[in-house]
């Protein structure tokens, strides 16, 4: 637990992996991305950049599986930024498993016409840059872009993430009852703030409403919350 | 579009008046939201937004009250609150009663996109008042377009020029030149001047049936003292002359010079299931059974004119009127199975048909007024008169008076004097409960008989309304009990339970109101017409009610009126009973807009009232 300390966490924290892999990182997306100074820990929230990001897969292993669609939109200063919204699919190889369209919706004529894999994950770290990187369920975005970073340029940037599945844990945690984890789902939590239903299963849809249960969450607080007890 | 934004821009495109927008624009605007999420109890903007800002509602409600804390309406969801679109000048409040997601669209970024669409500018730069009097131009304009009866001027209907004979011609000249036109009636006139007028049926019984000479002036056999009608007049004012003066025959003038002659023939070729074809078939009728067959054609008329987009006052009208041609048959009917009445009277109606707001399936209002000279033994021949009319009326559909509000009931079949009495008590020591049931006769019209009982009673009243301020107060409160349906959760309170469950009172909470607030301010003025809108545009201008007010009052009454004719005429055509219960989900969004525009108006009006009394 000593890596929860401040000054141990701004050491090895990702401001410093930042730093110390920019000295190595080969000219391109990635060092433009690290050139960035991510946002200190005492950052109040609304004064936070974030990118709140959704990917769709083929699955679960971020070795075997593609990614398969990208969804981001900026959120700061309280508000959700529609005109800065992204949403890529990627031309990934191979067919998709039927089981699988009848989740994510792409068919393969849909892929066929995305762009490359190389091109978008630029897009997605342009516009990254400086950010927290919002998800809901950090595994996943977590490892496939670092493995897409693996593929394309040989080393995974440090992320700092806000998981708004481990916002929700936590609070629950604290009040010591038990609770189904279905509850955790991004469905369920946006329904106990009274969120509307939305279209899940589309990238952008799902990094929208991800923004939107964070505002839900972060204002259900009286008082303004640091980076620092959201990030992951 | 990206199927995320698909999603929003479809909520977007459902709320008037986003509707109007083009897809392409649309998309644009899309791209301009802002998400906020806003805590309940806390206000508008929110925190860090300084920019003039539109919001939309996408989950949650929200409150926006005046700087002196009064409740003014609710935003709920998929609605717009435009407070903040312009320097917020009333510092109107606008706080949120639940967790309130809200699409923010920066309003500079918005008329930059969106300026060139006029319809859809027009929400976000007027009032609640401006925009409702939009809607009721298009209204009409559409009304126009379907030009009726009741729009269309008397300029596009008379004959001219007339066929004139001299005073001093004879009553053979007179019949050779009718011969020869082929005309049923001559104006007899002196260089232009109309003096009176010929027909068939005057040389038939004032002629040859009393054995005159036919070399007589004509003049001695003509109708003078004849009833004309102004150029400027619409169709619809000669038609209800004629009813009420049972004549076919209209000589139009324009400043006292003979200009041309309408006749029921012409108003009836202008429409075919009319009000006037209606009338003059009721006037044939010869039974009350005939009657009531006639009577099945009222609804269907009613379903008609509001499907050709005929405003709620023209229906009124046209059913007043034949309400009154029903009345004027049963009457005749009565008088010939009674002998002729004993004394001169009055045949009276009040309520919505002495207004002329009435539709199919109301009740009826009646009353007579006798003369003075009425004596004990006359009474039997006035009960059975006004019972053969009532139940006449009730056989054509007309329900009886709830409130028995009739001509059976002895206390409202009375002379001149008495019915000057009930006036005097209603005015000097107003009781709040009495002038509850009684209002009503203050509104009352002449429908057959003797029209100067009423109007002599009818003036000392107006004189002495209009001193009277405690009897205007009493009025006052009465009225100001009918409230309309607003300012509590989300802008509507509908009803809570029953048959009428989850609906709007359209009559109590909306159209009585004005009908109301138009009677006080007749009143308070000593204005003799009773007609709603007559009231409120004579009052116009007067201490008891501003142009501007007057002008927004009629605005929500034709909204208010024109739901209600819809409303009544789609239940008319599912063959269901009308009635004045409104579902919300039955109008669109945009005309829920409209109606909470109208309450909106009604209830500023009440509140100026309530402040005066």
């Amino acid at each position: 637990m000593f890596n929860h300390h401040p000054l141990t966490r701004w050491l090895l924290g990702y401001e410093a992996q930042r730093k110390r892999m920019l000295k190595k990182a080969p000219e391109g997306p990635l060092r433009d991305f690290l050139r960035v100074p991510f946002p200190a820990l005492y950052t109040p929230f609304d004064q936070i950049p974030i990118l709140a990001v959704d990917f769709e897969t083929t699955g679960l292993d971020a070795v075997q599986d593609k990614l398969l669609s990208v969804g981001c939109v900026d959120l700061c200063h309280n508000q959700i930024k529609l005109g800065s919204s992204y949403h890529q699919i990627i031309n990934t190889k191979g067919r998709l498993k039927a089981d699988n369209v009848t989740i994510h919706q792409i068919t393969d004529d849909q892929k066929d016409q995305g762009q490359p894999l190389a091109e978008v994950i630029e897009q997605l770290l342009k516009r990254l840059a400086g950010k927290v990187m919002l998800v809901h369920f950090a595994r996943i975005e977590r490892q496939f872009l670092r493995q897409a970073c693996l593929e394309l340029y040989g080393m995974a940037p440090p992320l700092p993430i806000i998981d708004t599945l481990v916002v929700a844990k936590k609070r629950l945690d604290k009040r010591d009852v038990a609770y189904d984890p279905s509850q955790l789902r991004l469905s369920a939590l946006r329904a106990t703030y009274q969120l509307p239903d939305h279209y899940a299963h589309n990238a952008l849809n799902d990094a929208i409403a991800t923004a939107e249960l964070l505002l839900a969450q972060v204002n259900d607080r009286a008082d303004n919350v640091a980076l620092q007890q959201l990030i992951l | 579009m990206d199927s995320a934004l698909t999603e929003i821009s479809e909520f977007i495109q459902a709320i008037p008046p986003m509707d109007l927008l083009p897809s392409h624009i649309l998309e644009q605007v899309v791209k301009e939201i802002s998400i906020c999420y806003v805590r309940r109890g806390e206000s508008l903007p929110p925190k860090g937004v300084i920019d003039e800002n539109l919001y939309i509602l996408r989950k949650g409600a929200l409150s926006y009250v005046s700087a002196d804390d009064e409740l003014l309406g609710r935003y709920g969801e998929g609605e717009i609150c435009t407070v903040f679109c312009f320097n917020n000048d009333d510092n109107i409040k606008v706080t949120t009663d639940e967790d309130t997601l809200l699409y923010s669209i920066n309003y500079h970024n918005f008329h930059q996109l969106v300026g060139e669409f006029s319809d859809v500018m027009a929400f976000f730069q007027h009032t609640s008042e401006q925009r409702l009097n939009k809607k009721m131009l298009q209204v009409n304009e559409d009304a126009i377009l379907n030009a009726s009866l009741l729009n269309s001027s008397i300029a596009n209907f008379y004959h001219s020029p007339v066929v004139t004979i001299a005073p001093d011609a004879s009553i053979q000249q007179a019949a050779i030149l009718m011969t020869e036109k082929g005309f049923s009636c001559l104006v007899i006139a002196n260089h232009k001047q109309p003096l009176g007028i010929v027909t068939d049926k005057d040389i038939r019984r004032r002629c040859v049936a009393q054995g005159l000479a036919i070399d007589q002036p004509v003049s001695t056999i003509m109708t003078d003292n004849m009833a004309t009608i102004d150029l400027k007049s619409t169709a619809y004012d000669a038609l209800m002359m004629m009813t009420q003066k049972h004549i076919h025959h209209l000589p139009v003038t324009s400043n006292r010079q003979l200009k041309g002659m309408v006749t029921v023939t012409d108003l009836m070729n202008n429409e075919g299931q009319n009000a006037v074809n209606i009338t003059s078939v009721i006037h044939k009728a010869k039974s009350v059974s005939e009657l009531t067959d006639i009577s099945q054609m009222i609804p269907k008329l009613q379903i008609r004119m509001a499907k050709l987009g005929t405003t709620a006052d023209h229906v009124g009208k046209s059913i007043s009127a034949i309400t009154m041609a029903f009345t004027i048959r049963l009457i005749e009917m009565a008088e010939k199975l009674l002998g002729p009445p004993p004394v001169p009277y009055a045949w009276l109606a009040a309520g919505s048909q002495a207004r002329q707001e009435q539709f199919a399936h109301s009740d009826q209002d009646n009353a007579l007024i006798i003369s003075n000279d009425m004596q004990p033994q006359h009474s039997y021949w006035f009960k059975d008169l006004a019972t053969f009319v009532s139940d006449g009326l009730a056989a054509c559909g007309f329900i009886y008076c709830p409130g028995d509000v009739m001509a059976t009931n002895p206390k409202w079949c009375q002379t001149q004097d008495v019915w000057a009495q009930y006036f005097a008590k209603w005015i000097n020591t107003p009781e709040p409960k009495a002038l509850m049931h009684c209002s009503i006769f203050f509104d009352l019209t002449t429908v057959y008989g003797e029209s100067s009982l009423l109007e002599q009673v009818q003036t000392n009243m107006l004189k002495t309304t209009q001193r009277s301020t405690l009897f205007i107060a009493h009025l006052s409160r009465n009225a100001l009990n009918l409230r309309p349906p607003l300012g509590f959760f989300r802008d509507f309170v509908l009803i809570q339970d029953g048959e009428n469950k989850a609906t709007l009172d359209l009559k109590h909470n909306g159209i009585a109101p004005i009908v109301d607030l138009a009677r006080i301010y007749a009143l308070s003025e000593g204005i003799a017409s009773v007609n709603t809108i007559e009231r409120l545009q004579q009052a116009a201008g007067t201490p008891s009610l501003t142009k501007a007010s007057a002008a927004n009052l009629i605005d929500a009454y034709e909204f208010l009126s024109m739901l209600r004719m819809m409303h009544q005429a789609n239940k008319l055509q599912q063959g269901k009973q009308p009635n004045n219960y409104l579902s919300p989900k039955e109008i669109s969004k945009l005309e829920r807009e409209h109606l909470k525009d109208a309450f909106k108006v009604i209830k500023t009006m009440q509140d100026s009232r309530q402040s005066t009394y």
